[in-house]
């Protein structure tokens, strides 16, 4: 854990910052409203006091109320992972600016969030679906988005009691999955 | 194509009421329907005297199941639109629907030429979200099995990457030391090459005679037997005038495009996760990162060569560090983690396999995220085909070393 990194971000990112800058293990969260997404993100890169020159991952999440877009980057400033979460996004429409101005090779991974959460990403020019098929309607990856054999967690509440043994554990059922914390 | 949907409109051909009369429609280059992005309309638009060629899905040199629309000037690449998703089973999705212990089997299939790396990272995440120590000795056996599944993987790169190139020796050559190190392996964990070895916490069996012995004999000569296996393309002329300054890429557009591994190391810049942000016992190994400047498939190839050759120093040192004691922490047998997220980067063969992991306080993850190093890689071979010819396209696709199972997930 960088607690120097962590004044180092509260100090430049602490008017946009939705919440304190948290840590656990070697991560660094920063969390930000979506439309912060492309100074934030330039200021991470372009900055040598920073120095975010590699993304590392780029992720949609669904978190049950809203939807999440969560870049990881990499910096050699620092021994942590940096973790800035987009958060926020509304279930019904999600819309967050592209990041590949910055990173061009984020296209791909944009396009995966796109087709696994439907989450729009303003300035991509190649938003089309990648693994699913093109007249494809719906989004797998979202919490609403039920497999055949999970039947026990839909409204309906499961037919079987196999089905019923797949639901998570200390899980209400009935609704979709929330995340915590 | 006779269909009840509306003109203009494209009919699903899963769709029953759609009779193909076609069934060439599937897998052709321009697609039946309008353009759906700026980029597609500018890549289906043909200039004069420009064609499109259809590759794949089942075509040799693609290494699985990829299709690839070449637009073509003559011989000449202009530009290529690879189209995935013939292989993808959704595997993020199903590990949400599985508890911890079954994610492991789960992502095996992904990079199936390197599968311990692909149950590296997720076990690493849960690691984190459960805040387990892993016994010293289950890390060792880690990097060591780790290692050789490294070299397994670089010596069939030799070989596809030859055979892509229309040379049928190094791929014989090749998996005479990729089937060594798989039967090692089997004696290890049981399975040639989808391991499910790794387990939350450790290990799933220590180390034994069978595999010890194999491993013994083949770290004996192995160093000759690679020397050898190079000769046949290092000094080969039409293999190096081949690819030499072929596919050139340079550091600030790798890093544009996320590659990681191999593939920017041939750049010249010296990432590696296993020294840019250290993890398991790799602190306490000394080995090399090597790194080239040149940035094309030549220097892609040899830096991997290179790469085995450090892969042995690792696994000589593990032999001599290994220390006794268990090989699994405690955990109960049902594992569910406080709510959290983690995230866990490891260095694969291909560059960096991530996982993403957050817990909801279930025995099943809330959301796992995989991030595939030959999903990202595959993204840049528009970008570095750009007017090379068309035989050079599986040259540089193979030297970017992409596996289908990973990038379909």
């Amino acid at each position: 854990m960088d607690r120097a990194f962590k004044s180092r971000l509260e100090a430049r990112f602490g008017e946009v910052a939705l919440g304190p800058v948290r840590q656990r293990h070697d991560e660094t969260e920063l969390r930000i409203a979506p439309g912060d997404v492309p100074d934030v993100l330039r200021a991470l890169h372009d900055e040598p006091e920073f120095g975010f020159l590699m993304l590392s991952d780029l992720a949609g999440v669904d978190t049950g109320d809203t939807m999440q877009v969560v870049y990881h980057l990499w910096s050699d400033s620092t021994s942590d992972w940096l973790r800035v979460v987009a958060d926020g996004l509304p279930r019904d429409d999600p819309r967050t600016p592209s990041v590949t101005f910055l990173w061009k090779g984020a296209e791909w991974m944009e396009r995966e969030a796109y087709d696994m959460f439907g989450i729009i990403f303003e300035g991509n020019r190649d938003l089309r679906r990648i693994y699913m098929p093109p007249d494809y309607t719906s989004f797998p990856l979202r919490k609403d988005f039920f497999l055949p054999d999970d039947a026990a967690r839909s409204p309906g509440g499961g037919v079987r009691h196999m089905e019923r043994s797949h639901a998570p554990l200390g899980a209400p059922t009935g609704t979709i999955r929330r995340m915590k914390g | 194509m006779t269909s009840t949907a509306r003109p203009g409109t494209h009919a699903s051909a899963d769709d029953p009421r759609v009779q193909l009369d076609d069934q060439i429609g599937v897998f052709e280059s321009v697609p039946p329907y309008p353009p759906r992005t700026e980029r597609e309309a500018e890549f289906y638009t043909l200039a004069d005297g420009e064609m499109f060629l259809n590759m794949g899905p089942q075509h040799p040199s693609t290494h699985g199941v990829l299709r690839v629309v070449l637009k073509l000037d003559g011989e000449k690449v202009v530009d290529l639109d690879p189209v995935l998703g013939y292989l993808h089973r959704g595997v993020e999705k199903l590990c949400e629907n599985a508890d911890y212990h079954q994610v492991i089997s789960q992502v095996d299939p992904l990079e199936y030429i390197s599968s311990l790396f692909c149950e590296w990272s997720p076990v690493m995440a849960f690691e984190k979200l459960l805040d387990v120590e892993v016994p010293r000795r289950a890390e060792y056996i880690r990097v060591l099995s780790g290692e050789l599944n490294r070299v397994a993987s670089h010596a069939l790169f030799m070989g596809w990457f030859a055979l892509d190139l229309g040379g049928l020796t190094p791929v014989l050559w090749s998996f005479i030391e990729r089937d060594e190190i798989v039967e090692m392996l089997a004696a290890l964990t049981g399975q040639r090459m989808l391991f499910n070895y790794f387990r939350i916490g450790g290990v799933n069996g220590d180390l034994n005679h069978d595999f010890m012995s194999r491993l013994g004999d083949w770290m004996s000569r192995a160093t000759e037997q690679i020397e050898a296996n190079l000769t046949l393309l290092n000094e080969n002329e039409i293999f190096v005038r081949r690819v030499r300054g072929l596919g050139v890429v340079d550091t600030e557009t790798a890093l544009g495009m996320c590659m990681t591994g191999p593939n920017l190391r041939a750049t010249g810049s010296p990432f590696d996760v296993r020294r840019a942000h250290p993890y398991s016992i790799y602190p306490e190994i000394d080995f090399d990162i090597p790194t080239r400047t040149e940035g094309d498939s030549l220097a892609r190839y040899l830096l991997r060569m290179e790469e085995i050759k450090q892969s042995l120093r690792i696994i000589d040192q593990c032999l001599h560090q290994m220390p006794d004691g268990p090989i699994m922490a405690k955990l109960p047998r049902l594992l569910r983690p406080r709510p959290g997220r983690a995230y866990a980067a490891i260095e694969g063969p291909r560059g960096q396999y991530a996982t993403y992991a957050i817990s909801d306080g279930t025995d099943q993850p809330f959301r796992m995220r995989i991030h595939d190093p030959s999903f990202v890689h595959l993204q840049s071979v528009g970008l570095l085909m750009k007017n090379n010819l068309i035989a050079d396209t599986m040259a540089v696709m193979a030297s970017l070393d992409p596996v289908m199972g990973g990038v379909d997930k």
